[in-house]
C-alpha cells in the first residue's frame, strides 16, 4: 500500500510539473500585452518604448523563460505564489479570500449531484423502461445538454424579474453570515450539481442494472430478503465503484464549469477571478489558479483510487 | 495684472441664490464668454449646498470593474476615478449641479494675466490631508510637476493638456503660479485644471514612492471621504472625512463603491434588486427597465469616447487614397450602426469632433451631410463614384479587419462587413482579438481595417486633435497625416479668440471629412439610474464621467 501511494504521489507530481510547464509556456507565447490592462488604453498608447521595457522588467517578464519558471517554482515552494500584476495583491490572499466560496460551491454541487443522481439512478434501474425511468432519463439528458452558464443566467433573470431578488453582490463567508453565504453558493451549486447528477444517475442506473442480474442478487432474493435490502445492501455497494470513479472525474468538470457558472451568477469566487485574470492577461494569477485547479483534480483522483481498496476488499494494491 | 473676472478678494460664504446672482452679473460683464468662465471664484466654500439636505446614511454606488492599479494620474479609466476620487480634491472643479461651470476647489480664487501666460491660484488655508499633514503649494507643485513632466517609467495621459506650461512657481505656501510658454485658450486651461483626473496628492507621498503610485492603495488626499477598507474586485468602503475643509460636507456618512463590469446585466441586476442606490454605466435593457420602475430616476449623458474604424495607410495602398477612405466612410449607415447595438450600449451619431461640443457642426446640420443622413442612398451613390474615380470600382478583396473583443465591436464588425460588401464590393475578413492583443496588433500595423474606441479628457478639440489625428498621435492608429490639418490644429491650440477658434474648428472638420483619418461609427453615452432617495445629483448635463465624481453634494432622503 505504501509503495502504491508513493508511486501515485510520484506520478501526481510528474503530472503537476507537466501541467505547470504547459501553462507557463502557453501563457508566454499567447499574443497580447498585459501593459494595456495595467496602463489603460490611453496610457499604453502614450508610453515610450523604453519605459515599456522598464515596466516589463519590473514585472519580471523580461527575464529568460527558465529564470521566470524557476522563480515561479520558488514562489510555490515558499507558499507566496507571487503577486498580481495589478494592484499588488498576492495570489495567496486571493485564494484564501475567494477559495472557500468556490470550495463550498464544488462540495455542495457534489453533494447535490449524489443526492439527486443516486436515487434517480436507483429508481430507473429497479423499474427499467417504466414511466419513471423514461422521465428520469429524459431529465438527465436535458441537464447534460443545457449549458450551465445559460441555465444560470435564466435563473438569475427569473429571480430578478419575478421576485426582484438578487444574491449578495460581494463575498460573504460561511462563518460571517451563513444565510447570506448560502444565498451566494446555492445557485451555482444547484446548476453544477444537477448537471453532474444527470451523469451520476445514468451511470448508477447502468451499473445497478448489471449488478441486479448477478447470481448473488438472485440468491438474496431467493432467500426471501426484502427488495429494499437487496438493492441497498447487496447490489448498490458493488454498483458504486464506477460511480465513485466518475465522481472524481466530474469534480474536474465542476471546477471547470464553475468558471462559467460563477460568471453567470455574478459570484466572486476563484472561477470568476480566473476569467478576469485571463482578460487582464494577469499571467501570475492565471498560472497559479490553473495549477491549483490541476492539483485539486489530481488529488481527488488519487483519493478516488485509494477509496477502491476501502470499498472493495478484493482490490489489493501491489 | 489680475484677471478682472476673477480678482475680487472678498471672502464670504455664499448661498446658492447669491452665487447664481454673482454668476449672472459676471456673465453680463464678460458678454459672450462661455458659462464656465463666468465663475468669480471668490467663495471660501464651494457653492452647492442644498438647504434641504440631511446628514447621514450610506450611499451604495455601483461603477465599473476594479482598477488595474491605484495611480489616478496614470489611469485613463473610470475604474480608478470612479472608486478613488471621493478621497481627493482638485485645484478647480466642475459644479456638480450642471457638470459644466468651473468653481473653486482647493484654489478658492484664481487670476489669469491679460496675456494669458500666467495662471495664479490662491490656495485654501487650514486644509489637511487625511494623514493630518497640512496642504500647501508645495503639494500642488509636486503634483503638477509630475503631471506636466512625468518621471521616468510614469505615463500620464493628461500631460498633453499642459504642454504649454513652462514653470510652476510657488509664490508663498498658499499661492502658486503656472507660467506658460505661450498662451492657450482660457477655457481649455481652466478645463484642464478642473479635470477630475488631476487630483492633488502630497509631495511626501510622491517623494516616498519615487513618483509612482501604481501599487500604493491608500495614499492620503484632502477629499470628503477617507479610505476604510477594500475587497479586491468587490467593494471599496469609505467614511466621511470629519475634518473636511468644506464644512458640513459630505452629507453621507459612508460610501460603498461596488466594482461591477460596465454595461453588464450584473450591474443592472444589482441595481434593479435594490442592492445599489446609484448605478453608473448601465446596460440599455436594465436602464430602460429601471426608468419604468416607481421611485427610480434615470439619465443619459454624453461621454468622451468615440467608437471608430481605423484604416492602415502604411500597409494598404488603396487606403492611402483619401477617396477610398471617404467612400468607406460614406458606405456606412451610421443610424443603422447605432441601432445595431441599442440593447448592448447607448450610442449616438457624430462626426470627427464631439457632436455635443459647442464648436462642432450641430446635429441637425450634420445629419444633412453625406455620411450621416438618415436615408443613405445619396451617400452610397457618392461612395461608389469615389471608388470608381480612385480605380477601385470593382471593390477590394481580403481586407484584414481587426476587431476588439467586446459585444459592441463584434456586432458592428459584422454589420460593417455586410455594408461594405453590399455597397462597394469590399470584402473583409473579421479577426476578433482580446483588448490587449488589439493594441499590440494596431501598434504593429497588423491590420487593414480595425475597430475600437478612443478617448480624451476634455471635450475641447485641442485635447484630442493631436492624440487622435496628430502626425505621431498615440491614438492615430491609421498613421494619417495631412499637413493642412496639422498646421490648422496647431493654430487652433494657440487661438485665444473663441469665435475665431470656432471657425477654425469647423474648417478642421471639413478637412477631416474630405480626407478621413477614421470612420466615426458613433459616440458613447452613459446611462445612470438611481433611487429617488439619492438626492443632490442629476448628471443629465454632464460631459463624461471624469469630472463630477466626488459625491460630497449627495445626500440620502431616508438617512
Amino acid at each position: 500500500m505504501q509503495k502504491y501511494l508513493l508511486r501515485r504521489a510520484f506520478f501526481a507530481l510528474g503530472t503537476l510539473i507537466g501541467v505547470s510547464l504547459i501553462i507557463f509556456v502557453v501563457l508566454r507565447i499567447l499574443p497580447g500585452d498585459p501593459l494595456v490592462a495595467i496602463l489603460g488604453v490611453e496610457g499604453h498608447a502614450k508610453m515610450a518604448p523604453a519605459d515599456r521595457e522598464a515596466l516589463m522588467r519590473d514585472l519580471g517578464l523580461s527575464d529568460s523563460l527558465p529564470v521566470q519558471y524557476a522563480r515561479w517554482m520558488r514562489d510555490i515552494a515558499v507558499g507566496e505564489l507571487g503577486k498580481s500584476f495589478f494592484r499588488g495583491d498576492t495570489v495567496r490572499d486571493l485564494i484564501l479570500h475567494r477559495g472557500p466560496l468556490s470550495g463550498e460551491i464544488a462540495i455542495l454541487a457534489l453533494i447535490i449531484s449524489w443526492l439527486v443522481g443516486l436515487p434517480v439512478g436507483i429508481l430507473s434501474a429497479i423499474r427499467p423502461n417504466g414511466w419513471a425511468d423514461a422521465v428520469a432519463r429524459s431529465l438527465s439528458v436535458l441537464f447534460i445538454a443545457v449549458p450551465g452558464f445559460w441555465l444560470g443566467l435564466l435563473i438569475v433573470l427569473a429571480l430578478l424579474f419575478w421576485f426582484g431578488y438578487k444574491a449578495p453582490i460581494i463575498i460573504v463567508q460561511l462563518w460571517e453570515d451563513p444565510w447570506q453565504n448560502f444565498q451566494l453558493v446555492i445557485g451555482p451549486a444547484a446548476v453544477l450539481g444537477l448537471a453532474q447528477g444527470a451523469y451520476i444517475a445514468r451511470m448508477a442506473r447502468s451499473c445497478l442494472l448489471e449488478v441486479i442480474r448477478e447470481d448473488y442478487v438472485r440468491t438474496a432474493r431467493a432467500k426471501g430478503t426484502v427488495e429494499r435490502s437487496v438493492v441497498l445492501r447487496h447490489a448498490l455497494p458493488n454498483a458504486l465503484l464506477p460511480v465513485i470513479t466518475i465522481s472524481g472525474v466530474l469534480l474536474g468538470f465542476v471546477l471547470g464549469g464553475s468558471v462559467a457558472v460563477e460568471q453567470a451568477f455574478g459570484v466572486p469566487g476563484l472561477g470568476r477571478a480566473l476569467v478576469v485574470a485571463i482578460v487582464e492577461r494577469d499571467i501570475v494569477v492565471v498560472q497559479n489558479l490553473v495549477l491549483l485547479y490541476a492539483a485539486i483534480f489530481v488529488l481527488v483522483n488519487v483519493l478516488v483510487d485509494m477509496s477502491y481498496a476501502w470499498l472493495d476488499p478484493r482490490i489489493r494494491y501491489q | 495684472m489680475a484677471d478682472p473676472v476673477a480678482s475680487n478678494p472678498r471672502k464670504s460664504t455664499v448661498t446658492r441664490r447669491s452665487f447664481l446672482k454673482t454668476i449672472g452679473a459676471a456673465g453680463a460683464a464678460v458678454g459672450t464668454a462661455p458659462a464656465f468662465l463666468r465663475s468669480t471664484a471668490e467663495a471660501q466654500e464651494t457653492p452647492f449646498r442644498d438647504p434641504a439636505a440631511k446628514r447621514g446614511g450610506t450611499l451604495r454606488y455601483g461603477v465599473h470593474t476594479a482598477p488595474a492599479h491605484f495611480d489616478v494620474h496614470q489611469s485613463g479609466t473610470v475604474a480608478n476615478i470612479g472608486a478613488q476620487s471621493p478621497m481627493y480634491d482638485t485645484l478647480l472643479r466642475r459644479d456638480p449641479r450642471d457638470g459644466q461651470t468651473i468653481i473653486p476647489d482647493l484654489a478658492f480664487k484664481w487670476d489669469v494675466s491679460p496675456d494669458g501666460k500666467k495662471y495664479t491660484f490662491h490656495l485654501r488655508k487650514g486644509v489637511k490631508f487625511h494623514d493630518g499633514a497640512d496642504f500647501t503649494a508645495q503639494d500642488v507643485k509636486a503634483t503638477y510637476e509630475r503631471i506636466v513632466r512625468p518621471p521616468k517609467g510614469v505615463v500620464i495621459p493628461r500631460s498633453s493638456l499642459f504642454t504649454a506650461v513652462g514653470e510652476i512657481v510657488v509664490l508663498d505656501p498658499h499661492r502658486i503660479e503656472f507660467r506658460l510658454t505661450e498662451p492657450r485658450p482660457r477655457a481649455f486651461m481652466l478645463g484642464a485644471f478642473a479635470s477630475g483626473w488631476n487630483i492633488i496628492v502630497r509631495k511626501k507621498t510622491l517623494d516616498d514612492n519615487q513618483g509612482n503610485l501604481r501599487q500604493i492603495m491608500n495614499y492620503p488626499g484632502t477629499g470628503p471621504f477617507r479610505h476604510v477598507s477594500r475587497k479586491d474586485k468587490e467593494v471599496w468602503i469609505m467614511e466621511r472625512n470629519p475634518n473636511y475643509w468644506n464644512k458640513g460636507l459630505p452629507y453621507v456618512d459612508k460610501l460603498e463603491v461596488y466594482h461591477m463590469p460596465p454595461f453588464s446585466p450584473e450591474l443592472g441586476a444589482a441595481f434593479l434588486s435594490g442592492k445599489l442606490d446609484y448605478a453608473r454605466l448601465m446596460d440599455p435593457v436594465s436602464w430602460r427597465k429601471a426608468k419604468e420602475m416607481p421611485g427610480v430616476s434615470a439619465a443619459a449623458f454624453n461621454q468622451s469616447v468615440v467608437q471608430a474604424v481605423f484604416f492602415n495607410q502604411k500597409k494598404n495602398k488603396a487606403l492611402q487614397d483619401a477617396r477610398v477612405r471617404r467612400a468607406l466612410h460614406l458606405a456606412l449607415d451610421k443610424h443603422v450602426l447605432v441601432d445595431v447595438v441599442k440593447d448592448t450600449a447607448p450610442m449616438q451619431i457624430g462626426g470627427m469632433v464631439y457632436p455635443f461640443h459647442e464648436a462642432s457642426t450641430p446635429k441637425a446640420e450634420l445629419e444633412k451631410r453625406l455620411g450621416y443622413q438618415r436615408d443613405p442612398k445619396a451617400q452610397i451613390q457618392e461612395a461608389k463614384k469615389l471608388m470608381q474615380a480612385a480605380g477601385y470600382g470593382q471593390g477590394l478583396k481580403n481586407l484584414d479587419f481587426l476587431v476588439r473583443e467586446a459585444n459592441t465591436f463584434k456586432l458592428w464588425a459584422v454589420a460593417i462587413q455586410a455594408m461594405l460588401k453590399e455597397h462597394l464590393n469590399v470584402e473583409c475578413n473579421l479577426r476578433v482579438v482580446q483588448i490587449s492583443q488589439w493594441f499590440e496588433e494596431a501598434a504593429a500595423g497588423n491590420f487593414d481595417l480595425a475597430i475600437s474606441a478612443i478617448v480624451s479628457s476634455l471635450m475641447d478639440p485641442s485635447d484630442y486633435f493631436e492624440a487622435w489625428y496628430g502626425k505621431n498621435g498615440p491614438q492615430n492608429y491609421s498613421s494619417w497625416t495631412n499637413e493642412q490639418f496639422h498646421s490648422l490644429a496647431r493654430n487652433i491650440e494657440r487661438e485665444v479668440d473663441d469665435n475665431k477658434r470656432k471657425t477654425m474648428i469647423r474648417q478642421a472638420e471639413d478637412i477631416l471629412e474630405s480626407d478621413p483619418p477614421l470612420i466615426p461609427v458613433s459616440y458613447e453615452q452613459i446611462y445612470d439610474a438611481w433611487y429617488n432617495r439619492v438626492r443632490g445629483q442629476n448628471p443629465k448635463t454632464y460631459f463624461g464621467i471624469y469630472d463630477v465624481v466626488r459625491w460630497d453634494q449627495v445626500w440620502m432622503a431616508q438617512a
